[in-house]
């Protein structure tokens, strides 16, 4: 059998979604038997786009660069795969959307406490795009999408692996305290705490604890790491099927909903909080319109009046 | 009429960036740079947010180092609310450290790295990659995937994912090792050592058998590094500035780093420069494994102390030899590897005293560690509830900018009569010794594949890409 062609392209990233595919660790050398890595930038010096039949594009549309490659990417490619959770929903560079463009130079280059020039680069660099970070399908047709920060390797396997022998990848929709131990058990829990806060109970669900995890609200293409290491889930593969689906439905709620029945904590003060601390609990899906669309997502706002 | 050569994208780099070339009139180099494509901000993307969360989200400035951002915030949450971890804590977060270093190290050695030392600068490009080295040398290239994926699951066991660890938090550790895991801990540093002796032997093999490489890039230039009572460490410890002869300039707390360095933009890229400030002057310096052997006095492990007392007997110290950052970079993986092997021999390292409780209210804080890179730091500036007010990052491929531009020049001057293919790798190459990483130093706006402009006065007059 002949092998199939794949080509990667990375956008605006951090190179975790590479790494977590070489974390296929032994079953990668299998997974070589069967495609031909036409190109991939961390690894191989072809600058082209051959004609693949799987494109696999990580990182977020932050330039007009990655607006280019995006669209190179999808001439020369069958199939386009949109890995991670930046290429899916713009991933943490999505805090853009919060701030603008000039807020984030001037941090950076403007007034910073170590930065002495005061001046933003402008030549011949690629331009920043005006609305700041956009996942990858609002620039062209996406096929696949796997998210997650980066996507567990058992999920890239069966999504390199379905591709090639020509079928669907079936990820299942489920949420991440699908593969969580931890119990889920009624506490006179009264008010939230925050996690370096005091002892946290390595058997009980954060949210039983007064700690905020997203688990319930994040879908699962990690198998729950972090709550089986004692930290608390914060939604980097972005939200859970029924948020994406269900315009009335938001992670707030859901976790207030959820968390105030196991617990005497006020549904409000959940939400309330969760709104204050938007840039953490919206972090990683905040440029995807998955929440623009929903009519009581007041996201600027929220995060303008929680600065400290 | 002046040219000048564009190389983009530069490709076997963690990040995106082109390259410029300057000529004058006689086509002689004048100058050359690298820059930095992408931008992505997260100095202002964690105002407002928790300060305790920092060791979870930082690690997203890049996912080949994320271990290294994680440490650096855990030691910066640790300060913020007083919290001293407990010895096990410290020990299971230099065991993370070691196994993210030999990932990084191996598979920038063989797989970015290697395939032009092995496979030649001039070969064709279908061949300068480790899948073709996995072709040619399969018995060298699979033990090297084996060394990084066994350097990477040590990271993964203790740190509770490979990529983007979680474990390590204000205070502490989430959770305490038990038998099981140190009994596979134990084994993968058992093999981890047998696989680094293996390619630091395959290395120095390599780089001997390609001698002429190996004086193409000097560059006598400070150099900064961290140590501990004088001795190479890669968690903890003070800052050390040698000066080109190699005597210490200065050393000094990283809390005080504002002191000493200070940053400036460029208008073609966005990644900074920084310069150190001297009494006198201000200099630029090199971080990094050849910068880390050049300021320490010596290697905490046996084997990896005796492999450098033979490097400086070969290449004396200071060592200015920029490719030699390949052989230093192997010698830092053994000497992990034996750190490693050292740790789980601890009685202390399956202790369940964790985590300490914080001692007083949010403080701001900063501290650092030695990323693969080099010199890696952090700065919180934090309000009374614990949210982040202003941070800063400085991370260890800025300090390497200055340093790669002369290095750039350098090997444009050496390949310029070469093929055009040969010539655009051999730029490439110069760069790759520093094994930049420019997904952390953009972590201010984030892009690295490669052009190479021929720029002649001002105008490109021809661009190369390949």
């Amino acid at each position: 059998m002949s092998k199939v062609p794949v080509s990667f392209e990375w956008l605006s990233g951090c190179s975790g979604c590479e790494m977590s595919t070489v974390d296929l660790h032994d079953r990668l050398l299998e997974v070589l038997d069967e495609i031909e890595l036409v190109r991939i930038p961390i690894l191989m010096d072809e600058k082209d786009y051959p004609k693949a039949a799987l494109g696999i594009v990580t990182g977020a549309l932050r330039t007009d660069h990655d607006v280019h490659a995006a669209h190179e990417m999808r001439k020369s490619c069958d199939k386009i795969l949109a890995f991670g959770v930046c290429a899916v929903y713009g991933g943490p560079q999505g805090a853009a959307y919060a701030h603008g463009q000039g807020e984030l130079e001037e941090a950076v280059f403007k007034n910073n406490p170590t930065t002495r020039t005061k001046f933003i680069p402008d030549q011949g660099i690629p331009k920043i795009l005006p609305e700041g970070v956009r996942p990858i399908d609002s620039e062209i047709e996406v096929d696949l999408y796997l998210p997650g920060c980066p996507p567990h390797p058992y999920y890239i396997a069966q999504a390199i692996k379905s591709v090639v022998s020509g079928k669907v990848p079936e990820f299942g929709a489920h949420n991440v305290c699908f593969h969580c131990r931890r119990s889920m058990q009624h506490s006179e829990v009264v008010a939230l705490r925050r996690s370096h806060d005091g002892p946290v109970a390595g058997d009980t669900c954060f949210m039983s604890q007064g700690i905020l995890c997203m688990g319930s609200v994040t879908l699962d293409r990690c198998l729950a790491p972090c709550p089986q290491h004692g930290t608390a889930c914060t939604g980097c593969a972005g939200p859970s099927e029924h948020v994406i689906l269900e315009p009335q439905r938001d992670i707030r709620t859901e976790i207030a909903e959820r968390m105030s029945s196991m617990t005497r904590i006020k549904r409000d003060d959940i939400i309330r909080e969760i709104e204050k601390r938007s840039k953490t609990y919206y972090a990683y899906a905040m440029a995807s319109p998955v929440f623009r669309k929903k009519p009581t997502f007041l996201l600027r706002r929220w995060i303008e009046q929680g600065e400290p | 009429m002046g040219r000048t050569i564009v190389v983009n994208p530069v490709t076997r780099i963690e990040g995106h960036a082109k390259v410029d070339i300057e000529i004058d009139d006689a086509d002689q180099i004048v100058a050359a740079r690298l820059h930095v494509l992408e931008f992505r901000g997260f100095e202002k993307f964690v105002e407002g947010m928790q300060v305790e969360l920092m060791p979870t989200l930082t690690t997203r400035i890049c996912g080949t180092c994320p271990h290294a951002h994680h440490l650096v915030a855990a030691k910066c949450v640790d300060a913020v609310f007083g919290a001293a971890p407990p010895r096990a804590a410290i020990l299971q977060r230099q065991l993370l450290n070691a196994g993210s270093i030999i990932h990084s190290h191996a598979i920038h050695f063989f797989a970015l790295a290697a395939p032009d030392l092995i496979m030649g600068i001039g070969a064709p490009k279908e061949d300068r990659n480790i899948i073709a080295l996995l072709r040619a040398q399969p018995d060298l290239a699979k033990k090297a995937l084996r060394l990084r994926s066994l350097g990477q699951k040590i990271a993964e066991v203790v740190g509770g994912r490979g990529t983007h660890p979680v474990t390590a938090v204000a205070g502490g550790m989430t959770m305490a090792l038990d038998q099981e895991k140190l009994v596979q801990l134990r084994s993968m540093a058992t093999e981890a050592l047998e696989l680094s002796r293996f390619a630091l032997n395959a290395g120095k093999k390599v780089l001997a058998d390609k001698s002429e490489l190996i004086e193409l890039l000097p560059l006598k230039t400070y150099d900064l590094g961290t140590v501990k009572e004088g001795t190479w460490d890669l968690y903890d410890g003070t800052l050390r500035l040698c000066d080109p002869e190699g005597k210490v300039a200065k050393e000094f707390d990283s809390a005080n780093y504002r002191d000493v360095m200070v940053e400036e933009a460029c208008r073609h890229s966005y990644s900074k420069n920084i310069l150190f400030k001297l009494a006198a002057k201000e200099v630029s310096y090199r971080v990094g494994p050849l910068a880390r052997l050049n300021t320490c006095e010596g290697l905490p492990t046996a084997e990896a102390q005796a492999e450098l007392l033979e490097y400086r007997a070969k290449f004396g110290r200071p060592n200015h030899q920029v490719v030699l950052g390949h052989y230093a970079r192997l010698i830092e993986t053994l000497a992990c590897a034996e750190l490693a092997l050292e740790i789980t021999g601890d009685p202390d390292l399956l202790s369940t005293d964790v985590k300490s409780e914080p001692q007083h209210g949010p403080r701001s804080a900063i501290a650092h560690v030695e990323a693969p890179r080099g010199v890696l730091i952090h700065d919180y500036d934090v309000d009374a509830q614990g949210l982040i007010r202003k941070a800063n990052f400085i991370v260890a491929t800025q300090h390497n900018m200055s340093s790669i531009d002369a290095s750039l020049r350098q090997a444009a001057d050496h390949f310029w009569k070469r093929p055009e293919a040969e010539f655009l790798n051999g730029v490439e190459f110069a760069i790759r010794c520093y094994d930049p990483c420019l997904s952390c130093s953009t972590h201010q706006l984030g892009e690295m594949p490669m052009i190479v402009n021929l720029i002649r006065r001002g105008e490109i007059v021809r661009q190369v890409r390949r």
